[in-house]
């Protein structure tokens, strides 16, 4: 039993902890598709810019706290930058550029070697308090500080969608033509959540480099943006309460059938497809019997019309 | 004063000529209601009027030439326009609609969300009375809560027009603001337009119901195919031969 509890925690924890950096993440693609409608495909690029820039400046001397602040704002930045050609547009030039840009930036991560070490990937970079809490117990730490930053930012962004600013966004979501002929600036809301959404990422980008001690350009492959967008779907789009539940419940699945790999005749590879399969069967059901998701209101369904 | 004046206003669509070199003024505080046979380019006249068409010709709104200005900016001068089909946010409730409008909140810009939230609270108390003042007057305050999308058509006409009314703009556009309305309603409607008038707020109105457009308009345009084909005041107006032919019909 004892023995039971001792490899049973610290699988938790682990859980626990992919789980809260995926949460984080899809918070930022929550709040550009939930509540604003902008269909982002390159979301993983942002988590990509957060992740390579907190780690290359860490590297390069800067504390660790700002360094993971450069992170955040170069995300956002790129967010900007993205979105000030796109914006203007119909909604889907926004997902085609987005997941061009992802690519190409991982392309970038994986040839400029004289930058990023390309496909060797880095590590040996700081871990936020590394010297003062003792190895054994610094996952345990991590989840204490992931878990207390994933409230943080809940509280934030429900405190935001609640207020005048976020009802703008919903206005927008639905049909842009209404808050235009009221004087609302559509552009600049779909700008601002855009930057936020990315910067949020890039949040998560540094907290998934603290985790897993290693970057590599194919951390950031685009299934990590779809990863998202199912945890959205599945835990109610609009919802950050089910943003979070859903990532809980994504990231427990993919752990889980990880377990039972020793229980099926699949190999590493089959087995990597079969939880895909499993998990389009799973997400095709809750289509059918709860469209909009864990907690999404029925009322708000995104995709209705 | 003129409030608005279009000169020369154009916009086709491929060879339709929606609007064909049309010029109107409107005196600040009056009612000018448009009217024309359908597909006779009133809606397009709104729609390059409010931004949300680009066309050839020189609008000048409160002496701002708006005709290269996006919706938006027209909006902020103190224009707000409904329209024909209403489109109400069906995924907000009603009173979510209407708090939506005024452009006056603190509470739209990020930073006053974190650094003045009381000002946000007071103001959102502020905004959901008058809210409800509007709906009251339009006669759907038991459908504050509703999801808009649960609102039959003519709720959602009365809705849009509660919606723009939030905003206490300089002149507003109204598209077929009776079309659906149930006839005690569009009466009040039709007192309040002139009551707002009053207060010195302009209309331009388009409508279909004659009777209810000559009554409360100071001055009637005509539209066919395009162009005006007649302006005046209302009492002209129903007498000119031409209209009654080709819009208002009966014996002339
Ligand atoms: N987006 C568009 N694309 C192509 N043609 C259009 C477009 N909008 C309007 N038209 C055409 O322009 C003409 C004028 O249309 P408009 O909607 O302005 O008429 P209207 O006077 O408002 O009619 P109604 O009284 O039926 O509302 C019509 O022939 C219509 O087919
Ligand atoms: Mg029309």
């Amino acid at each position: 039993m004892i023995e039971y509890v001792d490899t049973l925690l610290p699988y938790i924890t682990t859980i626990l902890l992919i789980s809260s950096i995926y949460a984080i993440f899809s918070l930022g693609l929550n709040l550009e598709w939930g509540f604003t409608g902008l269909i982002d495909f390159g979301h993983v690029a942002f988590l990509a810019i957060g992740a390579y820039t907190t780690v290359m400046f860490n590297m390069s001397g800067f504390p660790l706290f700002l360094s993971v602040i450069a992170g955040i704002v170069l995300s956002g930045f790129f967010g900007l930058l993205l979105g000030i050609p796109t914006l203007r547009l119909r909604e889907d030039y926004l997902a085609i550029v987005m997941i061009g840009f992802s690519e190409v930036l991982r392309f970038i991560l994986l040839n400029e070697q004289w930058l990023t070490r390309g496909p060797f990937g880095i590590h040996g970079f700081d871990r936020p308090l590394q010297d003062v809490i003792p190895y054994q117990h610094y996952n345990t730490f991590l989840l204490i500080l992931y878990l207390a930053i994933l409230v943080i930012i809940y509280l934030s962004l429900e405190r935001l969608v609640r207020s005048p600013w976020g009802r703008v966004l919903k206005s927008i979501r639905e049909d842009e033509a209404v808050p235009s002929a009221l004087g609302k600036n559509v552009f600049w809301y779909r700008l601002q959540s855009l930057m936020i959404g990315s910067a949020i990422a890039g949040l998560a980008g540094a907290m998934l480099a603290f985790y897993i001690m290693y970057i590599e350009p194919n951390t950031f492959k685009p299934i990590e943006t779809f990863h998202a967008w199912i945890i959205i779907i599945l835990g109610g789009t609009a919802s950050n309460k089910g943003t979070i539940v859903g990532a809980l419940v994504f990231c427990t699945f993919l752990s889980v059938t990880q377990f039972t790999n020793r229980f099926l005749p699949f190999t590493a590879h089959q087995m990597g497809a079969f939880r895909m399969i499993v998990i389009g069967l799973l997400l095709m059901l809750l289509m059918m019997y709860k469209p909009e998701g864990i907690f999404g209101k029925k009322e708000e369904l995104a995709l209705s019309d | 004063m003129d409030i608005l004046s279009v000169k020369d206003l154009k916009k086709h669509f491929g060879g339709v000529k929606a609007v064909d070199g049309c010029s109107i003024t409107i005196e600040t505080g009056t009612v000018m209601g448009l009217i024309g046979p359908n597909g006779a380019g009133k809606t397009t006249m709104f729609n390059l009027i409010s931004g949300f068409e680009r066309g050839v010709g020189e609008i000048v709104f409160k002496g701002i030439r708006t005709d290269n200005l996006s919706p938006f900016k027209i909006a902020r001068c103190g224009m707000v326009r409904t329209f024909q089909i209403p489109r109400a946010l069906t995924k907000m409730t009603v009173s979510e609609n209407l708090m939506l409008a005024p452009n006056t909140q603190a509470g739209e810009r990020i930073w006053d969300v974190w650094l003045r939230p009381k000002r946000v609270r007071e103001q959102e108390r502020q905004i959901r009375e008058k809210s409800r003042d509007i709906l009251e007057f339009f006669e759907i305050s038991h459908l504050e809560d509703e999801y808009a999308g649960a609102l039959s058509g003519g709720q959602k006409k009365l809705l849009e027009m509660a919606r723009a009314m939030m905003i206490d703009p300089s002149m507003m556009l109204l598209d077929e603001p009776f079309a659906g309305v149930n006839p005690t309603l569009a009466r009040k409607i039709s007192r309040y337009i002139c009551e707002l008038r009053k207060d010195g707020m302009t209309f331009l109105v388009i409508e279909h119901d004659i009777p209810a457009i000559t009554k409360i308009s100071d001055r009637i345009v005509v539209m066919n195919e395009g162009k005006v084909m007649a302006e005046g005041e209302p009492e002209e107006i129903k007498r000119r031969r031409d209209v009654l032919e080709v819009y208002i019909g009966g014996e002339g």
